[in-house]
């Protein structure tokens, strides 16, 4: 983006009604440039969202972050460069560059970089914080020539790699990637010495852009996508299983197909972090099967639900997997090596993101890999990331077996040994209860969306409760799966947020929580804040069933009606006990 | 009106907002209320984005108005004309 752009964008994007988000940046420079181009940036990632970024003092990066423990903000961009460690690292001070005064040069960085560190573990828990490691070069203060690493540089840079490598693990803090920065913007085109020296603004226009851009994708921290799908010949592994048979198949170094075997490494790694990988394959099914068992591939065949291989349609195999999923088409990638497939796909699925698997490209296979890490990549994984697949294999072996045994859904609840926890603990909120309303589209009230901060802040409200569930039963658990979020007032419910997982229709949870609320808070009735959206047809199923129809806007529900209503919940209600 | 014109009026609409089309080619630092330093660096920018130039340390105290820069570029490109074919 040039300037320019940058410009016209915070100019052009309108102003309108919506919610604010309120960004500080937090640097030690004049942010000029660096300012519109966040700015625009953030406009760009949150298009719904009223943009406000702020600004504090010149020259003083510590106290700009100490400031704002106090002050509300949605997100906070903190940019750190050498000089806010030690004025002596800039250019724009003269206090010394003798050698008399490395050592105190160093341990000064060390105090400064302690001194950050705990600011931004207070700060991380009310909000969001993207923080850039210095990207400038260390002026030539060193004695050695700048060719050669010193012994004081290196010192610098382990005190900054050590601050890095502690405040990665505080809540809310997310850093700036070096080596993607350095992908994007050439370390030696960065530094525009003309404009530090005359404006205290020390970046060029290309890595301001660039900076501002990565570091309002971090703001953003878009969902990451929930499954893949991918093809097997000359995708998974290299060769044609029906042609070449088992022993023709590979994915290693010997066989040219070094490729497939770091593809498969990734999808093993991706599907231990909680994505779904499902296969869609035209293939024998059976012949498939005896791939996996003798070849052993590195993605193993029980990390794969559902295997879809036969003769049909790629499109109507992966009809098949979104069901068995239950997610929807947006959450997904499909991943083949034909073309033809990948249009047929598209053409069926147009949400799903389809991309090629390169054949003998080598370079753009690993491309291939850090665009799936991208589409992906998440923080961390969580206790529902690692049941996840089980849940839904238990789900589907649960229906087979009511439909084998033509028992009906009653009988199948009523022998199915659930059981439902319930946690009210909100002041330090599970982050699964934010990352549940975050992610949650089909049962979900009004798809409202909270930052960490406007989250934090709601519950801060003495008046409101937080309500997360969990359920399990003899097919296993599923985990944390629904969160209802409210206000008591009275004898009244507000209820403002409540979500819960595809994973957990149809076994009479939310019936379970809406009359254990009542119960809990001795209310008499409950106000709802239904939004109707394009994807929450199920919750407004759920409603239809207790008032005769969908609603159409915020409503109330007596706790008379939920009780005369709601079908009987065989599961075990508990109630978790405070920590 | 001429490309260069043209093309510095563009700079200035992005770099004051709420200028009007018509008032930029009488607008200085003087008749210009949010033409500060700030705004003057950033317009140094885009000009320098917008031309493929830099202009030098001295060269800014004579980005005063429209008026001069574009007496500025004009000297600019008739220097450059000259190197060219010499």
């Amino acid at each position: 983006m040039k300037l320019i752009e940058a410009l016209e964008a915070v100019k052009r994007t309108p102003q309108h009604q919506s919610a604010v988000l309120q960004v500080h940046l937090a640097c030690g420079f004049t942010p000029l440039h660096f300012l519109t181009f966040l700015d625009a940036h953030l406009r760009h990632q949150f298009p719904d969202r009223k943009v406000v970024v702020r600004t504090g003092l010149f020259g003083d990066l510590a106290g700009n972050l100490e400031r704002l423990e106090n002050e509300p903000f949605s997100a906070v961009a903190a940019v750190m460069e050498w000089p806010d460690l030690d004025p002596r690292l800039g250019i724009r001070r003269l206090g010394g560059w003798g050698p008399g005064q490395l050592h105190d040069l160093i341990g000064n960085v060390r105090d400064q970089a302690a001194r950050i560190s705990d600011i931004l573990e207070r700060i991380g828990r009310k909000g969001a914080v993207a923080l850039a490691l210095p990207t400038l070069p260390l002026p030539p203060l060193a004695l050695t020539p700048t060719w050669q690493s010193s012994s004081f540089e290196n010192h610098l840079r382990e005190a900054v790699a050590s601050f890095a490598a502690q405040v990665s693990g505080f809540q809310g803090v997310r850093i700036v990637s070096s080596q993607r920065l350095d992908q994007l913007s050439p370390p030696s085109a960065r530094f525009d010495v003309k404009s530090e020296v005359n404006t205290g603004f020390p970046y060029s226009i290309s890595h301001a852009d660039v900076l501002a851009g990565l570091m309002a994708r971090i703001i953003r921290n878009r969902l990451p996508k929930k499954g893949l799908i991918t093809d097997l010949d000359d995708t998974l592994w290299k060769g044609i299983l029906g042609e070449d048979n088992v022993e023709g198949i590979a994915w290693d170094l010997d066989h040219y197909a070094q490729a497939h075997g770091l593809y498969q490494q990734l999808l093993a790694s991706l599907a231990e972090a909680g994505i779904l990988i499902a296969i869609a394959s035209k293939n024998d099914p059976a012949l498939v099967e005896e791939a996996f068992q003798r070849a052993k591939p590195i993605l193993p065949r029980e990390r794969i639900f559902p295997l879809e291989a036969g003769w049909g349609a790629k499109s109507e195999s992966v009809s098949r997997i979104l069901q068995a999923w239950n997610i929807g088409a947006d959450s997904v990638v499909f991943v083949d090596d034909n073309p033809l497939d990948l249009a047929e796909v598209k053409a069926a699925h147009p949400e799903i993101q389809c991309l090629a698997f390169p054949r003998d490209d080598e370079s753009s296979a690993y491309q291939l890999l850090q665009d799936l890490r991208d589409l992906f990549g998440k923080q961390s994984i969580s206790g529902e990331d690692a049941i996840r697949l089980e849940s839904l294999r238990a789900s589907r072996v649960a229906a087979e077996a009511t439909r084998s045994q033509g028992t009906s859904p009653e009988h199948f609840l009523q022998q199915a040994e659930g059981k439902l926890t319930l946690s009210f603990a909100k002041d330090s909120p599970d982050p699964r209860a934010l990352e549940l309303i975050n992610k949650t589209n089909q049962f979900n009230l009004n798809g409202k969306r909270h930052t960490e901060a406007s989250w934090n802040e709601y519950l801060s409200d003495i008046k409101a409760f937080l309500l997360l569930a969990s359920y399990e039963d003899k097919f296993g658990p599923l985990g944390k799966i629904a969160v209802v979020a409210g206000r008591q007032e009275e004898t009244r419910l507000w209820i403002d947020r409540w979500v819960m997982s595809c994973r957990a229709f149809s076994r009479r949870i939310e019936h379970g929580c809406l009359l254990y609320l009542f119960r809990k808070f001795n209310a008499e009735e409950a106000t709802f804040d239904f939004v109707a959206t394009t994807r929450n047809g199920p919750l407004q199923d759920f409603f239809a069933g207790l008032m005769g129809k969908p609603p159409s806007g915020a409503f109330s529900i007596s706790r008379w009606l939920a009780e005369e209503k709601c079908p009987k919940v065989y599961a075990q209600i508990q109630e978790h006990p405070r920590e | 009106m001429n490309d260069v014109q043209e093309r510095l009026i563009k700079c200035f609409l992005a770099v004051f907002p709420q200028m009007g089309r018509q008032e930029v080619s009488s607008a200085s630092m003087e008749t210009v209320e949010a033409w500060d330093s700030v705004a003057t660096i950033t317009l140094v920018t885009v000009i320098e984005e917008e031309f493929g130039i830099q202009f030098g340390t001295d060269a800014l105290e004579r980005l005063v108005s429209f008026h001069s820069i574009i007496e500025y570029l004009q000297e600019l490109t008739k220097a450059r004309e000259a190197g060219g074919s010499a």
